[in-house]
C-alpha cells in the first residue's frame, strides 16, 4: 500500500459508497431545478451535503476528517477554490474549509472533483454527527500520550451515516486528544474524549454536555476511564439517551448540554449507564483486530534526521532575530529528535483570519511536500500544521512561507485572533467579525510586540451562535444587533484547556466603531498592570476585571 | 407567520431574494424582473408592497430565485437599506471590496 502519510487510505467500497452518494445528490438537484422539489424540501437534502444558502451565495462547508489532509487534497482544494469559487477558502474553527461563491449548478461536479482525492462535504451540516475533529498534533507531539488518529478513523467510520443518528434533536460534535494539555477543546464539545494508554490498551475519558453558542457550558466527566473495547458501546448509548430525551420543540434547547443540564451528570450518568445495561456488549465490541486493520491503512513516516539537525537549528536561530521568534511562538516539540512541528499562521497582519488564496493552497501543498512527507492539518484557531519538519530545514521552510506571507510569528499570541465569517458573509450574523480582526491584528501587527504581550486569544464571534468561539477566548468579542446598528459585547477570561471556563462580560456594548480602542486600551491596560512572567490571564485572575473594565470604557 | 416590519418616516420597501442556480442576491424591478442591483429595485410602500411580496413569492420557482422577503431602504438616487445586514447584501462583502455589486449590472 502507497498511503499518503498521516491519514486514513480509503478502500473501494469508501469510493463506492461517495460516487452513489453524489449521484443521489446530482438527482436532487435536477429536481429542484425543474421545480419537482420545492425549497423547503430540498434545503435538508442540500444540507446533507454541505452546501448552505448564505448571504451572498450557496457556501460549500468541505470536511476535513481529524483535520488532516495530503497535499493532493490541498491541491484539489486550491483547484476548487480557483475554478468554482473566487480564488480562496476560508478554514473554519471545526477544522474545516468553507468555499462562500459556489453555484448550485456546479456542486454535483465539485464533489465528484473532491471524491476523486477521497474528500466530501458529508457530516459537515444537519442535525447529525459532525466530522470529529482532533489533536492538530496528534502523532507529533512530545507530550502526546497517544496518537488519537486511529481512534478519530473509527469515529469517522462509526458516525458517518449512522442511521440512528443521522436526525438527532440537533448537531452533535466530537473531538479527540491524546495529550493531556487539551488541545481540542474537549470540554466544549457535545461528546470530547481524551485517549491515554492503560496497562490493557487504551483508556478514554469522555466529557459530555459542553458546548458554546447561546447556553455555554463546560462538559461534564461522564466517565473516566472507558476501555477500547467499550468505547463506541458507551458513545453509542450516550448518544441513544440524547435521542430519546433530548428536546425536539425548542431549536435553542436542542442541543445535549441542555439535557445533561436538566438531569445532570449524575442523572444523565445514571440514564447512559441504564442504556448501556441493556445492550449486548458482544455486538458493540470495539476489537483490537479491527483497531489494528484500521492502523495499519495509516502509513507512518520516516523520521530519522540528519545527526546535527538540531544543533544546526540552533545555529541557525542564533544568526536571525526574527525567525528566532518565529521558532518561539509557531513551533511545537517533536518526539522524535531532530523533528519540529510547525504552525503556519494563517493571519496575516491585516488579514482575514483563516482565508487562503488558491496560489496560498498550493504552496502550501508543495512546501508539505518537500518539509512534510505530503501532510497537513487544520487547527481549530484556523491556522494550518506541517507536523514533521527536519529541524535543519525549519529556516529554509520559514523563508518559502514568508514568500506567500505565511510566515507571521503570532501563533497563541494577540494577531492568532480567531474569526468567524461573520456578517459579511454568514446569514446568521448580527454584526461583521472579520473587520474588526483585520484592524486589531493590523494594529498589533509588529510581531515582537505581540511577543511582548505574550499568550492572549482573541476570538470574534458574530452572533450568539458562537462560530468564533468568543466564550473562549481571554478576550472575547460577540457582535449583537441594535436597530440594524453593530455593537460588540467583551467578554474576558475564557479559555479552552484543562481549566476551561467561559469568560465574563465585561459591561454594556460597545459600537462597532468604538472597539479596536477598547481593546487597544485594555492591552495597554493589561502591559502596564502586569507583574514580572504574568500572561493575560495572570493578571486578570490577580486583579479581576475592574481595570480592564475601566480602560475599556474610558472614553464612553 | 407574518413578519411585523418597522418603517420610520420617509422609508420604503423593496423585493429581494436569491438566484436558485447560483445563490446570488437579486432585487425586484417596477416590471417584475430579477435584477442583480439594488439600483433598479422597484420602491414600495408600506401600502402596496404586501401584494407585490404575494405574486413574487407565487413566480419565485419559475423566476429562478428563492427566499423571497422585502428590505427597508431609504429612497434615494439608489435605495439604501436600514440595516447593515441588508447594506452588505446590497452592496457586497465590506472585507472583499473587489466582490462589491456593481449598481449597474
Amino acid at each position: 500500500m502507497n498511503a499518503p502519510v498521516g491519514l486514513y487510505q480509503y478502500q473501494t467500497a469508501d469510493r463506492e459508497f461517495l460516487a452513489s452518494r453524489i449521484a443521489e445528490f446530482e438527482g436532487q438537484v435536477q429536481r429542484r431545478l425543474s421545480g419537482e422539489l420545492s425549497e423547503d424540501e430540498f434545503k435538508p437534502l442540500r444540507l446533507m451535503n454541505g452546501l448552505y444558502l448564505q448571504l451572498h451565495a450557496y457556501m460549500l462547508r468541505v470536511a476535513i476528517p481529524y483535520g488532516i489532509l495530503d497535499s493532493r487534497q490541498m491541491r484539489k482544494l486550491a483547484h476548487i477554490s480557483r475554478h468554482y469559487d473566487r480564488d480562496y477558502g476560508h478554514f473554519t474553527t471545526r477544522q474545516n474549509i468553507q468555499f462562500n461563491w459556489i453555484k448550485l449548478e456546479e456542486t454535483p461536479e465539485i464533489l465528484r472533483q473532491l471524491a476523486d482525492v477521497d474528500m466530501h462535504a458529508i457530516q459537515t451540516s444537519g442535525n447529525c454527527i459532525r466530522n470529529v475533529t482532533c489533536d492538530q498534533f496528534a502523532g507529533a507531539a512530545s507530550d502526546e500520550l497517544m496518537d488519537p488518529r486511529v481512534h478519530a478513523e473509527i469515529l469517522r467510520q462509526w458516525s458517518t451515516l449512522h442511521p440512528e443518528f443521522t436526525f438527532l434533536p440537533r448537531k452533535f460534535k466530537i473531538a479527540i486528544s491524546g495529550s493531556p494539555h487539551d488541545r481540542v477543546a474537549a470540554r466544549f464539545h457535545d461528546i470530547g474524549i481524551l485517549a491515554r494508554p492503560g496497562e490493557n490498551g487504551p483508556l478514554f475519558r469522555i466529557f459530555v454536555g459542553g458546548g458554546l453558542g447561546r447556553t455555554p457550558l463546560v462538559g461534564h466527566e461522564l466517565f473516566d476511564s472507558v476501555p477500547e473495547a467499550d468505547l463506541l458501546m458507551t458513545l453509542e448509548a450516550a448518544l441513544r439517551v440524547y435521542n430519546a430525551y433530548g428536546r425536539r420543540d425548542n431549536i435553542y434547547k436542542a442541543r445535549i448540554k441542555i439535557l445533561v443540564q436538566a438531569l445532570g451528570i449524575d442523572g444523565y450518568r445514571k440514564a447512559v449507564e441504564h442504556e448501556l445495561s441493556l445492550m449486548d456488549p458482544a455486538h458493540y465490541r470495539l476489537a483490537p483486530e479491527t483497531v489494528a486493520a484500521i492502523q495499519a491503512r495509516f502509513a507512518a513516516p520516516d523520521l530519522t534526521a540528519a545527526p546535527d539537525a538540531e544543533a544546526r537549528l540552533k545555529n541557525d536561530r542564533q544568526s536571525d532575530i526574527a525567525f528566532d521568534r518565529w521558532v518561539r511562538s509557531n513551533t511545537h516539540p517533536h518526539f522524535a529528535p531532530g523533528r519540529i512541528a510547525v504552525t503556519v499562521s494563517i493571519k496575516p497582519a491585516g488579514g482575514i483570519p483563516g482565508d487562503a488564496t488558491s496560489d496560498q493552497l498550493d504552496r502550501l501543498a508543495d512546501l508539505a511536500d518537500q518539509f512534510s512527507f505530503g501532510e497537513l492539518r487544520i487547527t481549530h484557531l484556523q491556522n494550518v500544521v506541517l507536523a514533521h519538519v527536519a529541524q535543519d530545514r525549519l529556516l529554509e521552510l520559514w523563508q518559502a512561507l514568508n514568500d506567500i506571507g505565511l510566515g507571521d510569528a503570532n501563533h497563541e499570541l494577540i494577531g492568532d485572533i480567531v474569526a468567524c465569517p461573520g456578517l459579511d458573509y454568514c446569514a446568521l450574523a448580527n454584526a461583521r467579525s472579520i473587520p474588526i480582526a483585520q484592524k486589531l491584528s493590523a494594529r498589533f501587527g509588529d510581531n515582537a510586540l505581540q511577543e511582548e504581550i505574550g499568550k492572549l486569544r482573541i476570538n470574534i464571534s458574530g452572533c450568539i451562535n458562537a462560530c468564533g468561539h468568543h466564550h473562549v477566548g481571554h478576550i472575547g468579542l460577540l457582535g449583537v444587533d441594535k436597530r440594524g446598528e453593530e455593537f460588540f459585547q467583551i467578554t474576558l477570561g475564557g479559555r479552552d484547556d484543562a481549566l476551561s471556563r467561559t469568560g465574563d462580560i465585561l459591561g454594556a456594548a460597545l459600537p462597532e466603531d468604538d472597539m479596536v480602542d477598547a481593546i487597544a486600551r485594555i492591552v495597554d491596560r493589561y502591559l502596564s498592570i502586569r507583574e514580572t512572567g504574568e500572561q493575560f490571564l495572570d493578571t486578570l485572575t490577580r486583579l479581576g476585571d475592574a481595570p480592564f473594565k475601566e480602560a475599556a470604557y474610558e472614553t464612553v | 407567520m407574518k413578519r411585523a416590519i418597522r418603517i420610520g418616516a420617509g422609508e420604503a420597501l423593496v423585493l429581494t431574494a436569491n438566484r436558485l442556480l447560483d445563490g446570488l442576491i437579486v432585487w425586484r424591478d417596477a416590471k417584475g424582473i430579477w435584477q442583480r442591483s439594488i439600483a433598479h429595485a422597484a420602491i414600495l410602500s408600506p401600502e402596496d408592497y404586501e401584494s407585490a411580496l404575494e405574486a413574487a413569492i407565487k413566480s419565485a420557482q419559475s423566476d429562478g430565485v428563492v427566499g423571497v422577503y422585502e428590505v427597508v431602504v431609504r429612497p434615494g438616487l439608489v435605495a439604501a437599506p436600514v440595516s447593515v445586514r441588508e447594506r452588505i447584501r446590497a452592496f457586497g462583502p465590506t472585507v472583499h471590496p473587489q466582490f462589491a455589486t456593481e449598481l449597474d449590472a
